[in-house]
């Protein structure tokens, strides 16, 4: 069966329920968008008539002459089940409610929300929304976030596919990726409101088939359909990571039960251990979200958990080596050719097990050879590169280029994190804009390893070789 | 699989939600799930002969729909060793819960020592059945320490579970403690899931609690279900 959302992303002819004339009103931002980049026919509808960017405006859905794929109703709340119906009339199947107003805002939405519902089911049309942005794919020109492009800035085609409840966190996330490195991260954005009909695991289920999908983020504050969630989950997450947040963590308790079983039903304690059962990688933070963005967007994952260390400053090595074990990673043995080249070219006072502490003597050469040395050894499965880089003989434009030449040549993950002050920003900054993994933090480093390890140890608990996932062909 | 709608079907019959250890237990058996030997009696002399069939220490506990929280009504009596204790408790039962409508007494060969485990499976208002497993005992509530899956589980995810409750080096014959066989762990907790999604129409809660794990295997020595 072919999922439900390919519906409205494979539109070859779409309606703007809404168009208006007045400048980034929502229903100006979504006409603008489908005439300027949908590659498909666009009308555009307003009960006053007229034109707007060359284009006729329908009074009616009902007066256009040709059958329409799908729709956006960009009209206020006590309209909506009208201009509803309209389209309903007219054959249109597929429609995207953006407006608010509804169940979110309490019996008097919830009672417009039922009419709209009610409509759906006597014309068999699929809904996405009320209460949302609607959809978002660079790469097909469909773009239904009625927010201008000159506040909600979009990032360009990616191998990242987001579905999200909440409306305002996927602003804010498809804004943040628009200026996180090159910017080319989205495939396909999925904003499903109040999930009135489309919901989370049709979601999953269209970005789990998506061959343009090479990644999934989530943000989810509760499940309308548990359980086949999870289970399709369970099979995506082989094929392509899932990653994400499930908030409202501490919604509900457990109600006091005549078993140990339920008073130990925490809503929270059983969706954590559900989610990692099923293969979703669960993060609480919102950098997390951009880390995952990051270090799976542009790594290999690891065959192993074996980590090398090279860093200039002892701390900066022993709170990372912290991290490695907090994150169920290790520290690498080396191998032997590789520590005696270690041991033969470093003076003694550089530490060469691991972490490899090149001190505050540390030049930009010195980094080379104990990166590419870590990196050849087979006995390491992935790399932090730390500096911190105040040292006096530490060139910066010289480590930049060692470090993008390493992360680039993507055999195994590698990461770096810079501390310090303008220098340190100005190195991270220099890696970001080539999508290299660069954090402010060791921690935070080490701490996006060990999310790509996590994924490479279910996968090979399920059999799954986790070279088998790419981010590109 | 045949005999667990029945003994259901009658429990509602009588408008109750407890289902007594030993209907629970006969429902376990259903399930091809191996529980110590027990016989449900009505007379001293069945007491007796029960005891003697199994061999002793022997465990002797009441049955009554109005005493459920056993253990607090001191309806359980532990390491019975002779007839002589057998009749002495049978009398003692008879006595203290004389006022109390008595389906019987339940004399069940008692389990040796060994460590604690808890399956047991709730009815989750967004997932529906679902199945936790953990470390057992009287102080379940208070140590946490438990891992839920979904039902019907199979058999690669309950191993997964064994391995994710934070004490699981318990389960690797800890101090002395024998070695517990995961296979067959996964696999009581596979069918346990199975009871749970099968008869989810019926079945609301459930606690085989404690499982003991022993030189001898695994045995459930209390079970408790709770009917929608």
């Amino acid at each position: 069966m072919k999922a439900r959302l390919e519906k409205f992303f494979n539109a070859k002819s779409f309606c703007v329920v809404g168009a208006s004339t007045t400048p980034n009103k929502p229903g100006n931002v979504v006409a603008y968008n489908f005439v300027h980049f949908f590659p498909g026919k666009t009308y555009l509808v307003n009960p006053k008539g007229g034109e707007l960017y060359n284009n006729k405006l329908y009074k009616s859905v009902l007066e256009i002459d040709d059958s329409i794929d799908a729709a956006c109703i960009i009209v206020p709340a006590r309209y909506a089940p009208f201009a509803l119906q309209e389209c309903g009339k007219k054959g249109i199947k597929n429609i995207i409610v953006t407006t608010g107003g509804f169940s979110e805002i309490g019996d008097e939405g919830i009672k417009l929300q039922k009419q709209l519902f009610d409509i759906m089911r006597e014309f068999e049309i699929n809904v996405i929304g009320p209460n949302c942005l609607g959809l978002y794919s660079p790469a097909l020109g469909y773009d239904t976030m009625f927010l201008p492009d000159s506040k909600l800035k979009r990032p360009t085609n990616g191998p990242v596919s987001i579905f999200t409840q909440s409306g305002a966190f996927g602003a804010a996330f498809i804004d943040q990726l628009s200026r996180l490195g090159s910017g080319k991260w989205v495939s396909k954005f999925i904003s499903y409101g109040n999930a009135s009909d489309i919901n989370e695991t049709d979601s999953l289920e269209y970005v789990g088939q998506d061959p343009d999908t090479r990644m999934i983020i989530i943000y989810l504050e509760d499940f309308k359909n548990g359980r086949e969630f999870m289970q399709k989950a369970r099979e995506i997450s082989l094929k392509k990571p899932i990653m994400g947040i499930k908030a409202n963590r501490t919604e509900t308790g457990a109600k006091a039960g005549a078993s140990h079983t339920a008073a130990l039903s925490a809503n929270d304690v059983i969706v954590d251990d559900l989610l990692s059962d099923a293969g979703i990688i669960r993060v609480i933070t919102w950098d997390q979200l951009e880390d995952c963005v990051l270090v799976f967007g542009t790594q290999p994952l690891p065959l192993g958990n074996k980590v090398a260390i090279v860093t200039d400053g002892g701390g900066a090595g022993v709170m990372a080596s912290d991290m490695v074990s907090d994150c169920g990673l290790t520290l690498a043995k080396f191998s032997a050719d590789v520590q005696k080249k270690l041991d033969d070219t470093f003076p003694s006072f550089y530490a060469t097990g691991n972490p490899i502490d090149i001190t505050g003597s540390a030049t930009a050469e010195d980094y080379r050879i104990a990166l590419e040395a870590v990196y050849d050894d087979p006995n390491v499965d992935s790399i932090v590169n730390i500096c911190i880089p105040v040292i006096p003989d530490l060139d910066i434009e010289e480590y930049i280029k060692i470090t993008k030449e390493l992360a680039k040549r993507k055999e195994k993950p590698f990461v770096t994190a810079l501390v310090g002050g303008e220098e340190a920003d100005y190195a991270t900054a220099e890696l970001l804009k080539e999508d290299l993994p660069a954090f402010e933090s060791p921690g935070r480093a080490v701490r996006a390893l060990g999310m790509l390890t996590g994924y490479t140890k279910y996968l090979q608990k399920h059999g799954v070789d986790p070279r088998s996932i790419k981010m590109e062909d | 699989m045949s005999g667990i709608k029945e003994i259901l079907t009658v429990i509602q019959s009588e408008q109750r939600k407890a289902v007594l250890e030993h209907e629970a237990k006969m429902i376990l058996r259903k399930m091809g799930i191996i529980v110590p030997p027990s016989s449900l009696v009505k007379t001293k002399e069945e007491a007796i002969e029960a005891a003697g069939r199994f061999g002793y220490p022997v465990v002797m506990k009441l049955m009554s729909v109005e005493v459920l929280h056993k253990t607090d009504y001191g309806a359980v009596v532990i390491d019975l060793q002779s007839e002589e204790e057998v009749k002495s408790t049978f009398d003692d039962f008879m006595k203290r819960f004389s006022s109390v409508d008595v389906a019987g007494i339940l004399v069940e060969k008692m389990v040796g020592k060994g460590l604690e485990m808890i399956i047991g499976t709730n009815t989750d208002p967004t997932f529906g059945p679902v199945i936790l497993f953990g470390v057992g005992g009287v102080m379940v509530e208070a140590i946490k320490d438990v891992v839920f899956r979904l039902c019907p589980t199979t058999q690669p995810q309950a191993l997964q579970a064994i391995e994710e409750i934070n004490a699981r080096v318990l389960l690797e014959g800890f101090r002395g403690m024998p070695k517990v066989n995961k296979e067959d762990l996964s696999n009581l907790i596979v069918k346990l899931s199975e009871l749970a999604w099968k008869y989810k129409e019926y079945i609301a809660e459930m606690d085989i609690n404690p499982i003991i794990a022993n030189e001898d295997g695994l045995f459930p020595v209390d079970a408790r279900i709770i009917l929608k």
